[in-house]
This record gives C-alpha cells, structure tokens and sequence, in this order.
C-alpha cells in the first residue's frame, strides 16, 4: 500500500516537472496559431516561420560561437589547472578548488550584475567576447572538479614508462596521458556546453547588442507570445539535454 | 668505497659511475652523497628497509629524479643532465605503468614506434621479446585483462625490447604472491643468463637480493652501509644493521678493551680494535650444541625444540639473559634434548664478526 502510495507520488511530481516540457515540444509540431488544445494538426509550419527569419538565424549563429569558444576555452585551460592541481597537496588542492568553484554557487544575475559594472569601468565594450568570458566564469569551475576527480587517481608510472621509453614531454602528453583520460575531458567539454547554451542572465547582462537563442526567445515573449518560441525551445532542449546525454555516457557516469 | 670482489674484471671500467650522488626533498636528506660502480653484466641489488632512499636512487639513474648533488655516468657518458628518454637506461616500474588504452603488443611496440623503427622492425623485436618473456599468446589482449604476474611479464619487455644498456627494476617482485615471486625470480635470472645484460633492481627482500643479485649495496637511512657479493655480505656483515637485514643472526653484546673483547655472556677472546662496546654477530647455523671442541662457548638453558624440516631450531637462554638461536641440520639428534636441561654451545671464532655499537 505504502508503496503504490509512493509511487502515485512520485509519478505525479514527475508528471509535475516534466508536464510543461512535454507541452513545449508537442506544439512546436503544430500549426496551431496559439499554444492551446485542440491541436488542428501536426506539421513543421513553426520551424518554417523561424526558418524564414533572419533575427532567429543570427541569434542561433551566435549561440554557437558563443557556446564552441565558451567550450573549447574551459576545457583546455580547466584540464591545464586540474593537472596541476592533481599534483598538489590534497589540502592545498582543495582549499584552491573551493576558491575556483565559488562563482558556481553565487547566483547567476550578481555575477551577471558584476561582470556588467566590471567591464564598464575597464572599458572593455560588450560583445559576444565578453558573452564568453562571463560564460567561462561558471563553466571553467565544472571542467576543473571533473578532471580533476579523474587526474587524482590517475597512474603516473605510465607517463613516466612512456618518458623512460623515449617519448618527450609533449609525446607522452598525447600519446599516453590524453588518450587515458579523453572520455573524461570531452565529457567535461559537453557539460561547459550545455550550460553555456542555454545561459540567460549572464549573456543578457554581457551581450550589449544582438541576441543569443535564449535571449531571443525572451525577446520574443516580450511582444507577442507565438509558438515559433515552442519550436526554439524543442531545439535547445534537443541540444542540451543531447549533449549532457553524450556527456554522461562518454564519460561513464553512474550516478 | 671499496670495488668488491663478483663485479666486472679488476681494472676494468664501469658501466654505471655514481659519484657524490644525494636527493634532497625540502629538508629531508633521502639519499646522502654516495659513490657506487656497477659493472657490465651485473645482477645488481639495492636492499634496504622501505624509506631508505633506495627507490630514489634508482630513479636519479634512471633519470626520474634530479640529483642535488653528485653526478651520474653510464657508459663513460655524464648523463647526470639528461631526461629518462635519453638515457640508455629503461625502467620496470613498481606498478608496472602499462598504457591501460593499448594492447600487449602496442603497449611492447611504444618504445620502438617512438624511435621510428620501421613497422617490419617492430613487429621482429616485439615478436621475439614476447617469446624470450613467454607471453606471446597475449599478445592483443589490453592490461586490464591481464593477472598480476602477466603484467610484470609484459612490463619487463617493454623495456626489455628496447635494448637498454642498463635495465632498473623497481620492487619488481613486490606485487605478487609468493609462488608467483619465485617462479618470477627464476624467470628473471633465466632473463638476464640469455641476454647477457646488466640489472639493477631495487627490493626490501633480503632473499629476493640474495636470490638474484651478484652483487648487493645494503642501504639504511638514504646511506649505503656495505656494498659486495652475497656470500660476503651474509658472512662479513660490516655493521649491526647489516647483520640483523641480512638473513638471522644471533647478537651478543661485549666490549672491548685493549684487544680482548668480553662478552656479557661470560666469553672472553682477543680481537683486535678500537676500546669501546661491541657487538658479536654469529649465525644460527654456525652454533653448535655440546660441540665439546668449538672454539668459544659457554653454557645455558635449552628452552625451545622445532623441527623444521630440513633443519632443527633450537633455543638457548644464557646467563647473561641473552637469547641465541641454533640451527642443526642433524635433525635426528633432538631426541636426545630435554627442554629445561643445560647445554653447552659453541662456535669457532672465524664464524663470528665483532662490530662496534650496542
């Protein structure tokens, strides 16, 4: 009894959660003029109505520069420090990843605020460059705790065989360290991904001009709520929810 | 330092040259300046205690670790400046260090792929390590499916197919279970009797070093203490430490004063030295009960009778309260021992060293 209890419970937070999402996606594929029931009949008439618009197109384009650069720099600076870090003494290595993963547990619209006043009084103007140095200061904190959880248990003997076997530095870098720990790099890459794709306030307060998809979509609830926003929103989700998949199961990630 | 006797011909030059070599961490001196020459064809044992700088030491020949002071030569070339990849030096590691993402074969390849060796090359001089080592039926499988003992085989040629002037083993045995140690150790001289080649390997096993090694440098505290062959080692241990390291031994405590030495135990003999107090080190196997024409002797209570097979144990308390243990290979004449009873023992005094200390 107990139990069914539990589960109805359970089922319906589910339900609950998942209700809107669900919605979201299924009227992306009607023709419906409004996000309401009946539904007249399924087609792709929203994703030609976005297809069409070149606000959306550049908004998209600028998502992804934002989101490969926010990628491509977190990973390669965060695998950097979490290797060093590994090396350290555990005390000190902790005490620096605390510091390093501080911003992760600010709320997002005071470091959005910050860097906002930052960059204004150093005179940096807004752009998408500093769209991704916002980006890299809550994505930079998950590559280091990921790589570095697998760089402290990583075997060492097998860099130095490939050193004693007669590679350089570099070589026993790409030839026997990267190889070892690659799923967990990528993995790392595609979580920096998915949270930098889908970021609202720190792009909002970073930006100055132009849209990125989200901020797009608030742009448009803003005017006039259409269901185009429907079928932006079943293309970030595709995107996100596909990328942390990727993640998790690259990297083997069991709960 | 002392070139000893089991090592290459007289005179001649040695493969690897340390000189003044010592490793600092912080404040913490690891290896004190040491010199030690080890020939071409060497089997040769760095023993010592866990924390006695022996790893260290092999690591700065191999080139893992920066000396602080002191110099490094293999093959008459100073090498004291130069990486682990461009030394004539290869290194079996403690946990073997195999590359989990490569196969057997890939993993014994690496060196050679890293060398540029033509693909035919390769695949001779893996195909034939595999052989010498007798792992060629795992040729493709990844290290992870791999027994302890087959790792250690795959790591050895790894290194092994390099062709190393100088071979490092670090612990190699150390990993394995007992059986397997000993098939490994005959493994690992059967190895070095076909190539030819010069090891050098580091263990905290006496009976490993004694097993395998011609030639033996005891360490204790980042200082190698004696350096020789094993039969001199276990025989004429220099110091207190390398008498009790090596093997068992019985420990009397004297002193000595103007040439006679008078031990606790009531024993007095001359031995010539500096005044001062001394210890007597005599082995198990070199006491002899109601021996009636040993050399030295005294009397004392036999407390303990166990036979051990190849061998009877015995064990005396002296007067002095001191405790030695005998060993006879004459197993049948226990029969005739009463625990409890007084016995007279005795050894001849070339079977004993005085050392000084307490």
């Amino acid at each position: 009894m107990a139990r069914i209890a539990w589960g109805a419970y359970s089922g319906i937070i589910v339900l609950f959660m998942l209700t809107p999402l669900v919605l979201v996606v299924l009227f992306s594929f009607t023709d419906n003029a409004l996000t309401n029931f009946p539904i007249n009949a399924f087609s792709l008439h929203w994703y030609r109505i976005l297809d069409a618009n070149p606000e959306f197109w550049k908004a998209f384009e600028n998502s992804l520069k934002v989101s490969l650069g926010v990628t491509l720099i977190s990973t390669v600076i965060g695998t950097m420090a979490a290797m060093v870090l590994a090396r350290w003494r555990e005390r000190l290595a902790n005490a620096a990843l605390l510091a390093l993963a501080a911003p992760v547990t600010l709320p997002a619209l005071v470091i959005g605020i910050a860097l906002l006043v930052f960059f204004n009084k150093v005179g940096v103007p807004l752009s998408l460059a500093t769209v991704i140095a916002g980006h890299l200061v809550i994505t930079q904190p998950f590559v280091i705790l990921i790589v570095y959880a697998r760089m402290v248990n990583f075997d060492y003997a097998a860099v130095d065989s490939a050193r004693d076997l007669g590679a350089s530095p570099w070589r026993a870098f790409w030839t026997v360290t990267f190889p070892i720990v690659s799923s967990t790099v990528i993995g790392a890459a595609l979580i920096a991904l998915a949270i930098s794709l889908d970021d609202f306030i720190i792009t909002f307060f970073t930006i100055g001009g132009g849209n990125t998809l989200p901020t797009f979509v608030w742009g448009k609830v803003r005017t006039y709520l259409d269901p185009s926003i429907n079928a932006i929103g079943t293309i970030l989700i595709t995107l996100t929810v596909g990328s942390t998949a990727i993640a998790l199961w690259i990297s083997r990630y069991r709960g | 330092m002392t070139t000893v006797s089991g090592g290459g011909p007289g005179g001649a030059t040695p493969l690897v040259r340390l000189r003044g070599l010592s490793k600092k961490f912080g404040d913490v001196a690891a290896v004190q300046p040491l010199d030690l020459d080890i020939f071409a064809g060497d089997f040769f044992a760095l023993l010592g205690p866990s924390g006695c700088g022996k790893t260290t030491l092999l690591r700065m020949v191999g080139g893992f670790t920066p000396p602080s002071t002191g110099t490094v030569e293999i093959d008459g070339q100073d090498v004291t400046r130069l990486g682990p990849e461009q030394r004539p030096t290869n290194m079996v590691f403690q946990g073997y260090g195999l590359f989990p993402h490569m196969t057997v074969r890939q993993n014994i390849g690496y060196g050679l792929r890293i060398a540029k060796a033509s693909d035919a090359e390769i695949a001779e001089r893996v195909g034939a390590i595999m052989t010498l080592v007798r792992i060629g039926e795992l040729a493709e499988r990844r290290p992870d499916a791999l027994s302890g003992g087959q790792a250690q085989r795959v790591a050895l040629a790894r290194a092994l197919v390099m062709r190393p002037r100088v071979l490092l083993l670090d612990e190699p045995l150390a990993a394995l279970d007992l059986k397997l140690r000993k098939q490994m150790q005959e493994e690992l001289r059967r190895i070095h009797q076909s190539i030819g080649g010069t090891f050098v390997f580091v263990t905290h096993d006496q009976g490993e070093a004694m097993g395998l090694a011609n030639r033996i440098a005891v360490m204790e505290a980042g200082a190698c203490v004696q350096e020789g062959g094993p039969e001199e080692i276990y025989l004429r241990p220099k110091t207190r430490f390398v008498s009790s390291f090596i093997g068992e031994a019985n420990m009397l405590a004297g002193e000595r004063r103007g040439g006679t030495v008078t031990l606790r135990a009531g024993i007095a003999f001359t031995d010539a030295g500096p005044d001062g107090p001394v210890v007597l080190v005599v082995r198990p196997e070199a006491i002899r009960l109601d021996g009636g024409t040993a050399g030295l002797g005294t009397t004392g209570r036999l407390d303990d009778v166990v036979f051990l097979g190849p061998y009877v144990r015995y064990r005396v308390t002296l007067a002095s309260g001191e405790e030695i243990a005998a060993h006879s290979a004459d197993t049948g004449r226990r029969a005739g021992m009463a625990v409890g009873a007084a016995v007279q023992i005795g050894w001849e005094a070339a079977d004993h060293r005085v050392v000084a200390g307490t």
